[in-house]
């Protein structure tokens, strides 16, 4: 009897750590070579900010008084002619007592938390995602048994249906879907665009679907049939929830993919996260950040969903 | 109870076809136990198989309890009922607990209450001896507990046959009797039975009729008692040499 001796593995981790370190600095060097300017600073703006809110007077007359008021003031105007002094509260006066306002005009402002365009480019992002990926595992689902359906009509529509999205970019279906199924059925851009991405993750998840429900032996079914089940209550009760299970881990790579290609929706003017980053770009000349801080957050989204997907997977397991 | 009237099935496939049933006709009277037994690829388990319309036969004729099943207004699902099936490798629902695997059909097919089907399924299970396995997953059983849960499950439909496709082939030897216990007891109490099987120590002692099936057709149909001393045919004289 012979042990295999296991070799030492710290020095594998020691270059792993060597081979970081040095892409860390060449991306630091490189930065430095065109002579780029970090200002992360002007990152956090974009995902919330404090607005101004501009508070008016009513009336004109003559700013009377200026009264602190707990963390805000009480801004008195009193009218030229006669009638009561009116009082505005602002965070913050922006007139001097003695100032002449007219009606309508601010006098003060008020500051309050608002969403920056990053944080509502990601909702998009997310909820465009959910979305379609709810349709398109629904067309997913009937497609992949229509595709394996006796019927040749259902047969032959669910295999032109997934050879047409297979064989054509995303990126050509979301303008056909927008330029010209959106112009015929006159549909707003956002609907087109998670029709488009419905209709391609679909495809994809038909063929996986397929697969999963051929994966269940033929005893299965056969001991459904047996008891009296109908073919439908065998598919529900006996054969789905067992294909499910064996094509989760497909099905959230997937979904995962589907986040990331929903990027693409952005050349239809949709503004998610990929187009918020664009626009705040033009704003801000921060390429390399936001594009890095864009980057980070779907992987950040991506990253919660496999989690989430991977817990779903060990409780299927639990009847293994 | 069965009758099968000169049941034909043709398997075609890679140029090639194969009589799997060929021109039988028999019949199972109520309460009786018929064995069926023959070399492999005689067309015992096709036979058997047809019997409750798992396979579709080319031509012939099956007539459960008087529902011919060729009939294009037979509704197949509602003989499957009537006619329980256990199968060679089980094919418990992996997914499902052992309860559940009992409670399922009676519930979706036989629309009993879960409660109901419950009591049912747990009285079965203790029939079978396995009740204390109720809420176990089927992978943690073993083959002979698996196949003891399936009988259950068929039995949980109250069919009026039961048909049983080679039950102990895929078992370990030692767990081949609690099998074969559980089905000799059902044999007793008067089930309507059709055995696929090669334990010929139960064709002998629980059998009413033997069929020796071979090239699709029913070459010998006799008593236990008859069949396995004095058989006729030439094709079972030798099977049973190579097999006693």
């Amino acid at each position: 009897m012979s042990l295999k001796r296991h070799p030492a593995q710290w020095p594998w981790h020691g270059l792993l750590v060597v081979i970081l370190l040095g892409l860390a600095i060449g991306l630091w060097v490189a930065t430095k070579r065109v002579n780029y300017e970090w200002r992360w600073e002007r990152v956090p703006q974009y995902f919330a900010y404090r607005a101004e809110v501009p508070q008016d007077t009513p009336i004109s007359g003559q700013v009377s008084a200026i009264a602190p008021e707990g963390r805000s003031h009480r801004i008195v105007i009193t009218p030229e002619g006669s009638g009561p002094p009116v009082t505005v509260t602002a965070e913050q006066a922006q007139v001097a007592v003695g100032a002449t306002v007219a009606e309508n005009d601010t006098v003060g402002v008020n500051f309050e938390w608002r969403v920056g365009p990053l944080t509502q480019g990601l909702w998009v992002t997310i909820w465009i995602s959910f979305v379609s990926g709810f349709v398109g595992l629904v067309i997913g689902l009937i497609t992949g048994l229509c595709r394996i359906s006796k019927n040749p009509a259902l047969r032959g529509l669910a295999v032109l249906y997934i050879e047409l999205i297979r064989g054509t970019p995303l990126l050509v279906q979301i303008f056909i879907f927008y330029f010209f199924i959106g112009t015929v059925l006159n549909l707003d851009r956002t609907v087109a665009g998670i029709g488009a991405l419905a209709l391609f993750v679909g495809a994809y998840t038909a063929e996986i679907i397929r697969a999963g429900i051929q994966s269940i032996p033929k005893g299965q079914s056969e001991a459904a049939r047996s008891l009296g089940m109908s073919a439908a209550e065998t598919m529900i009760h006996i054969v789905l929830p067992q294909a499910f299970k064996r094509v989760l881990p497909p099905l959230a790579g997937q979904f995962i993919s589907l986040i990331k290609d929903s990027s693409l929706v952005s050349v239809i003017a949709i503004t998610d996260l990929t187009k918020s980053g664009r626009e705040i770009i033009t704003a801000s000349f921060a390429t390399f950040e936001i594009w890095f801080t864009v980057a980070i957050l779907y992987l950040l989204v991506t990253s919660v969903l496999s989690q989430l997907l991977f817990w779903l997977e060990r409780r299927f397991a639990r009847s293994d | 109870m069965i009758e099968v009237k000169h049941l034909i099935k043709v398997f075609e496939g890679r140029g090639q076809v194969v009589r799997a049933v060929d021109d039988i006709s028999t019949q199972v009277a109520k309460g009786e136990v018929v064995v069926i037994i023959g070399p492999s690829g005689s067309g015992k388990s096709t036979f058997l198989r047809c019997l409750n319309g798992l396979e579709e036969f080319n031509d012939g004729q099956v007539v459960i309890d008087g529902i011919d099943l060729a009939e294009s207004k037979t509704n197949l699902n509602a003989v499957r009922r009537e006619v329980g099936m256990v199968f060679q490798h089980f094919n418990l629902f992996p997914h499902k607990t052992v309860l559940e695997n009992v409670t399922l059909a009676q519930r979706v097919v036989r629309k009993r209450k879960p409660a109901e089907a419950a009591e049912r399924a747990m009285k079965l299970l203790t029939k079978v001896g396995i009740a204390e396995k109720a809420n176990e997953y089927p992978s943690r059983l073993s083959g002979g507990q698996q196949q003891r849960v399936a009988i259950a499950r068929a039995l949980a439909m109250d069919p009026k046959v039961m048909l049983f496709d080679e039950p102990t082939s895929a078992l370990d030897p030692e767990m081949v009797g609690e099998v074969l216990d559980v089905m000799k007891q059902l044999a007793r109490e008067g089930m309507t039975m059709a055995v696929v099987t090669h334990e010929m120590g139960f064709a002998r002692e629980v059998a009413n009729r033997v069929l020796f099936m071979d090239f699709g057709r029913i070459l010998e149909d006799a008593p236990p008692a008859q069949f396995f001393t004095a058989p006729r045919e030439p094709r079972a004289q030798t099977f049973l040499k190579q097999v006693l």
